[in-house]
This record gives structure tokens, C-alpha cells and sequence, in this order.
């Protein structure tokens, strides 16, 4: 009630010439408590809209795709509101980003949509991720992907849609859909919506195997040993991926790991609850991606 | 007593609503909602919060908007009236607003590619040799070598005059302790073109050429489908009264129909280069007017410091130092022959070029035979291309020990 007044003395005394934003700002220079906002919006020029965004890519300024490395902001681990939502990050040597293209079946614009091939120009170390990156040329444009294995500068890389009736003998690096693809072959860059672009399998030396093609759907253990199904028409590229030692590598001293940006754990021992210690549990269930059609006809 | 009691009770009243909104609030913020703080005491944010982007405007094309206009006040749940777009009736240049690509007078639905001297091409040479439709010979042709193998046309104390010169571009121009890539490449240049200069009292042609820099070079193509352009300026360029005698004859100019030109699969021969839709449609321009005395370009000079913003790899250098070389032959090629295509000349043209970056020279000698380069067969042209020619190996300043001190 109180509240209410002195709110309405502080907006009547704002002149209409003052922008909306600084409403708020001018109440806090006021100092006055209000109810909450819903008593606000009743008012005009108060802005209600929040910020949802992820924050590890607000910084991403540009819509176009450029292999030009761009410069990064760090968060140190705090989220939007400032405070520290995940510990141990911050520091670190600064990094440039080079926007990989996920999507790996993408056409040209101009281009009709059929299999295509791409030449490697160069395969190079990524200071974002643990694989490496490789720079494709097809065609007018050149897009950066995470190289696989035995990927060299020079190799003709093929990309295609098609799902043929016989299994293709893919090799390493190519890009298939996973009905094309034989059962047993070693795959990384998993998309689980077609599409959407891969989401899954991307870290150093990790490889997924396709383990059951069933009508329509395909079956792939992910390196947690967790299997899931997708649809066949999903891209995946084939062999696994770049910079298999990345696991074996010894950080040597605290020194290393400051420069990869990861911050001390707090010191402060802490009781262990229900959730430490070994546990063997049998696999979760098979995580389904595919909207498949209820049984209920009668 | 009773007014002071009701006094403390709002008060404290007014306290304690406080701190019910200051734990709302909080809860309010730590899961991700509006990040309102009016007159709490501590900052609930660390940061500045971004400048928010206005609601965006949904133009549902049919649907009236009905807006507060008439009432000439603001209602709301009305839309704020929108009027005519205002535009200055006088012209002022600076506030002009160039129009969108595709109402420009001179917008074209077919793109042209255009080679600008800032381009770097992927392929490099091979990219370039496709777009002209060039064969390539490794080393310079024997009637150039010959020309400088022979005595006459050397400079008396030839090596003594190239060391000075070289130790004058690397270590003497400069008052700080070594000059700069772009200043001693530069220096260098000019120091070894004044030497070859130096002959003039026993070579009276080198009297009938004339530098020039600075200037704009246009050249048109059609390549396929698709057109191109090279656009830009080079360096410095050397122009002559009488054109350059043809390097190959007839019978190789004929021999290079049976040569097969190189595919790039899967790159793309337009790869890198700037794609446009508003061009001119035949801007031949040599970068000189119609009536100057030196028509014939004689030689290029590509100096690899010259722009700081871009910096090529060598193969990227030399495929630019072909594609210039090739604009200016065509651009004479069209002002004599006119701009039809033609399938063979009956004057080739030729043009040099030389390329350097201070240590590393390249030379090139590009003889232009046809004009005709839609299709991918017929005769080419001709290039000879002389790679990674080292002029010294190093140029250190070494301090003079002399009884064990150092001499300055």
C-alpha cells in the first residue's frame, strides 16, 4: 500500500522524454522496495522479457560461417546472474574459436542436393576441444570439421545422403546415414535427429559401434556403453576420432593444467554422501530418439 | 504514543516485507527469472546486463493493425502508429543510405568472380593456371637465359654493385638497427632496377620505358558459365613504347591445343575468389587514358610486403603474380584485337613479371596466344616460371671481435 504509493510518486516523477530503460536503474537509485513484478506490468515501458541463452556462446556475435578463428569470451564458470555455477573453471590460455561446421551433410547453396566429395587442406590442433580439426574445400566454400583418425592433408573426403539397398564399404572420414553403413563399423560425429547436426561422439579417440539396423531405426553403443536408437536417416561419419592419445597424456603439474583453465578443487574435506564410491549397476535402459507409432489400433 | 506505535509497527512491517522480497527476489533470480533488483542493498548481478534487443515486430501481411492514431494518445493494447518513411528531399552525402543489392541499376542475376590483389587463392598456381587456360613450363625460355649469360648486356663490377646494393637495402637505410621486410624489399627492388638502368649509354631501349604505380587494372572474362574479373592495384609496372617480342612460335603456340588443363576436383576453380552481383559489364581499363606515350607493359614487380593486411604463401604470391600479369595482357589483348573473344593472335602478347620478397625472387614470362577462353580446349596460353631464385643467403649484422671486444 505504501509501497504502492511511493512507486507511483517515483514514475510520475519520471518525465516522458526518459527512455524505458532507466526506470529501473532510477528506482534503485531511490531506494524504494517494491512488491515484486507483478506490479509491474501493469506500467508502462518496464521490460519484461529475461535472458534464457545458454552463456558459454553469448559472445557469438555473427549468423554468416567464417573459418576465420574468432575471438572467445571466458566465463570462469559463472552463469548469467554472475555467480559460480560450476567450480574449477577460469584461466587459462586464451583461445580463438573456429566454428565447426557439425552439420556434415550440408549442400552448397547453389548445388543440387547429391553425394559430394571434399578435399582436406589441413589437419590442426583446436585449443577448444581435445580432437583435432580439419579444413575441408568443396566446391566455392571451405568449412572446418573434427578431423578422424588417420585423417592427412590431401584426402578426397566423401559426404552423402543416399541409403542405398546394399551396404557401403565406407571408408574412414566418409559420411554416411546409418542405414548405408554395414553393421559392426566404428562411428563418430553422431546426429540423433536428422539434421540437427551431431550432438554425440566428438571427443578425442572416442567411437561409437552400430551395433543393430531395425526397420526404419538404428541401434548405436556410445562410448559410456549406453545404446541408443535413432533413425537411419541420421548422419554419422565413419572411424574414430583424431588424437587417440589424448587420454594417455600426463599433465606433469599443477602448472599444465592452470593453462587449461581448470581451476583448483576447495580444498575443505568433505563426508562423502550416497553418491561416492564404486557402484556397479546394470546398463540404463536403451534410450529411444524415434517417435514410433503407438499400438493402440482396436 | 499510539501514532509512534503504528509508526514502528509500519516500520517494522516494512522491514520485514523486506527481507521476504529480498529471499523471493533471490530465489527468483537463482532459477533463471527476470533479473529485477529494485533498491535491494547488495547487486543481485556482477555485470552490466546486455543492451536487451527491442521485441521483434511480426508484419503479418493482410492483418490491419489497429493502431491508437485516431485517439492521438496511447491506449493500451493498441500499436504504436506507424507512418511514412521519411526521406530528405535535397541530397546530403552524409547521410545517404546506398540501396540493397539487388535494386543497384547495375545488378546482374549471373555472379562474377573477381581476383582482387588482396585475394589469396587455395590452389594457388594450379587455380590460376585453369582460370587463364595456361600451360606451364618449368624454367625461363633459353633465349632469356642466353640474354643474360651474355657479356655484353652485364654490368662492368657486376657482383660488387649487387653486394653494395643488397647491404644498402638490408643494413644502411635505416636509423634504427635493421629495416623493415616492406622498406628493404622495396629498397632493394629499386637499387637493382637503377643498376639495370646503368646500361642505358649501350642499350638505347631501356630509354623508352617508363615506371608507373598506383594504377588500376580491370580485366574482363568469360570462363565457362561463369565471369570474371580482375580488379585491383598491383605494383609497380613497366611500360614500354614497343611491345615485347613473342617467346615461342607458331608451331608451339599450335602444339599447346593438344595440352590438357589441369582439374582441380573437388575444389572448385572459384574458390576464394570474391563473389558479386553488381558489376560493370566490360570495365577493360588498363589504369592509363587512351593517348600515353608507353602503351606496351614490358614488366611487372610484385613486392610480397607491400599490403600489410594480407600475407601470402609463397604459391598464393606466385598465383597472384600470374593473374595480374595475364589481366594486363588481356586488357592490351581487347584494346587491340577489340572484345570478342578471338582464337588465336596474331601478335601474342607478352608480359613479365617479377615477384620478390626481399631474398626470394620469382620470374615469370607470360605469352598471351588467344583470347578465346570459354572452353577448356584450343590453344592456351604460355607461362615460364622460374621459382625460389635466392638472391644471398643471409644478410646478418655480425659483431667485429677484435682482441676480444666488440667493435661497433
Amino acid at each position: 500500500m505504501m509501497a504502492v504509493s511511493c512507486l507511483t510518486r517515483a514514475l510520475r516523477s519520471m518525465t516522458l522524454s526518459q527512455p524505458a530503460l532507466l526506470s529501473s536503474q532510477a528506482i534503485t537509485q531511490t531506494g524504494l522496495a517494491t512488491q515484486g513484478p507483478k506490479m509491474v506490468v501493469q506500467c508502462r515501458g518496464f521490460l519484461t522479457t529475461a535472458s534464457l541463452e545458454q552463456n558459454r556462446t553469448f559472445w557469438k556475435q555473427r549468423e554468416k560461417y567464417t573459418i576465420k578463428p574468432m575471438g572467445m569470451k571466458k566465463t570462469g564458470g559463472r552463469d548469467h546472474t554472475g555467480r559460480i555455477r560450476t567450480h574449477g573453471i577460469g584461466g587459462g590460455h586464451k583461445q580463438k574459436y573456429r566454428w565447426i561446421d557439425f552439420q556434415r551433410l550440408r549442400y552448397e547453396p547453389n548445388n543440387e542436393a547429391k553425394p559430394f566429395e571434399e578435399k582436406v587442406v589441413e589437419v590442426r590442433y583446436d585449443p577448444c576441444r581435445s580432437a583435432d580439426i580439419a579444413l575441408l574445400a568443396g566446391g566455392s566454400r571451405k568449412r572446418w570439421i573434427i578431423a578422424t583418425e588417420n585423417m592427412q592433408a590431401g584426402d578426397i573426403i566423401k559426404t552423402s545422403g543416399v541409403i542405398g539397398r546394399m551396404a557401403v564399404s565406407a571408408n574412414e572420414g566418409d559420411a554416411y546415414p546409418l542405414g548405408a553403413l554395414p553393421v559392426g563399423t566404428l562411428v563418430n560425429n553422431l546426429e540423433v535427429q536428422p539434421g540437427k547436426g551431431s550432438e554425440y561422439i566428438r571427443a578425442a579417440g572416442t567411437s561409437g559401434i552400430l551395433l543393430r539396423k531395425v526397420n526404419g531405426t538404428a541401434i548405436i553403443q556410445l562410448p559410456s556403453k549406453q545404446q541408443v536408437q535413432v533413425l537411419e536417416t541420421c548422419i554419422v561419419t565413419v572411424g574414430r576420432v583424431s588424437n587417440i592419445d589424448h587420454n594417455k597424456r600426463i599433465i606433469g603439474k599443477a602448472g599444465r593444467n592452470r593453462w587449461l583453465g581448470i581451476r583448483p578443487s576447495s580444498g575443505l574435506w568433505q563426508r562423502k554422501g550416497g553418491w561416492a564410491g564404486r557402484k556397479i549397476k546394470p546398463l540404463p535402459p536403451m534410450k529411444v530418439y524415434v517417435n514410433l507409432p503407438s499400438i493402440s489400433a482396436k | 504514543m499510539l501514532l509512534e506505535k503504528t509508526r514502528c509497527l509500519k516500520a517494522a512491517a516494512q522491514l520485514s516485507s523486506q527481507t521476504v522480497l529480498l529471499k523471493e527476489l533471490s530465489r527468483l533470480s537463482s532459477h533463471g527469472g527476470a533479473r529485477r533488483h529494485f533498491g535491494i542493498s547488495r547487486p543481485l548481478a556482477a555485470k552490466v546486463p546486455p543492451p536487451r534487443k527491442p521485441r521483434e515486430r511480426v508484419d503479418i501481411p493482410g492483418l490491419e493493425m489497429v493502431t491508437y492514431a485516431d485517439r492521438m494518445h496511447f491506449v493500451p493494447g493498441l500499436t504504436k502508429p506507424v507512418g511514412p518513411r521519411w526521406e530528405r528531399d535535397y541530397k546530403d552525402p552524409r547521410y545517404y543510405e546506398s540501396p540493397p543489392a539487388h535494386e543497384m541499376p547495375l545488378f546482374k542475376e549471373t555472379p562474377c568472380y573477381v581476383f582482387n590483389q588482396r585475394t589469396s587463392a587455395l590452389e594457388g598456381v594450379r587455380q590460376a593456371l585453369w582460370l587463364t587456360k595456361t600451360k606451364l613450363i618449368p624454367h625461363l625460355p633459353p633465349q632469356l637465359l642466353s640474354l643474360t649469360e651474355n657479356p655484353a648486356n652485364q654490368i662492368p663490377d657486376q657482383d660488387e654493385r649487387v653486394q653494395n646494393a643488397i647491404k644498402h637495402a638490408r643494413f644502411w637505410d635505416t636509423t634504427q638497427e635493421r629495416p623493415g621486410k616492406e622498406k628493404y624489399s622495396n629498397t632493394l627492388l629499386l637499387n637493382l632496377l637503377h643498376l639495370c638502368a646503368t646500361l642505358q649509354s649501350s642499350h638505347p631501349a631501356i630509354g623508352r620505358r617508363i615506371f608507373s604505380e598506383k594504377y588500376s587494372l580491370a580485366a574482363t572474362w568469360k570462363r565457362g558459365e561463369d565471369v570474371f574479373q580482375i580488379r585491383g592495384q598491383n605494383g609497380l609496372l613497366h611500360n614500354c613504347m614497343d611491345p615485347l617480342p613473342e617467346v615461342s612460335g607458331k608451331q608451339e603456340v599450335a602444339d599447346t591445343a593438344d595440352h590438357v588443363l589441369e582439374a582441380l576436383y573437388p575444389v572448385s576453380p572459384t574458390i576464394d575468389l570474391q563473389k558479386v552481383h553488381v558489376y560493370k559489364d566490360e570495365p577493360n581499363c588498363t589504369g592509363f587514358r587512351g593517348d600515353y606515350p608507353y602503351p606496351h607493359a614490358h614488366t611487372l614487380y610484385f613486392l610480397e610486403g607491400a599490403d600489410a593486411r594480407c600475407k601470402l604463401r609463397p604459391e598464393q604470391f606466385r598465383a597472384k603474380m600470374l593473374m595480374f600479369t595475364f589481366g594486363n595482357a588481356l586488357v592490351r589483348a581487347h584494346k587491340a584485337y577489340g572484345t570478342q573473344p578471338r582464337h588465336v593472335l596474331d601478335r601474342p602478347i607478352t608480359v613479365q613479371a617479377v615477384g620478390t620478397n626481399g631474398r626470394i625472387f620469382q620470374f615469370m614470362v607470360l605469352q598471351l596466344n588467344t583470347t578465346d577462353l570459354s572452353g577448356d580446349d584450343g590453344i592456351k596460353n604460355q607461362v615460364w616460371l622460374e621459382e625460389d631464385v635466392e638472391l644471398y643467403d643471409f644478410a646478418k649484422v655480425r659483431p667485429l671481435i677484435k682482441k676480444k671486444q666488440v667493435k661497433v
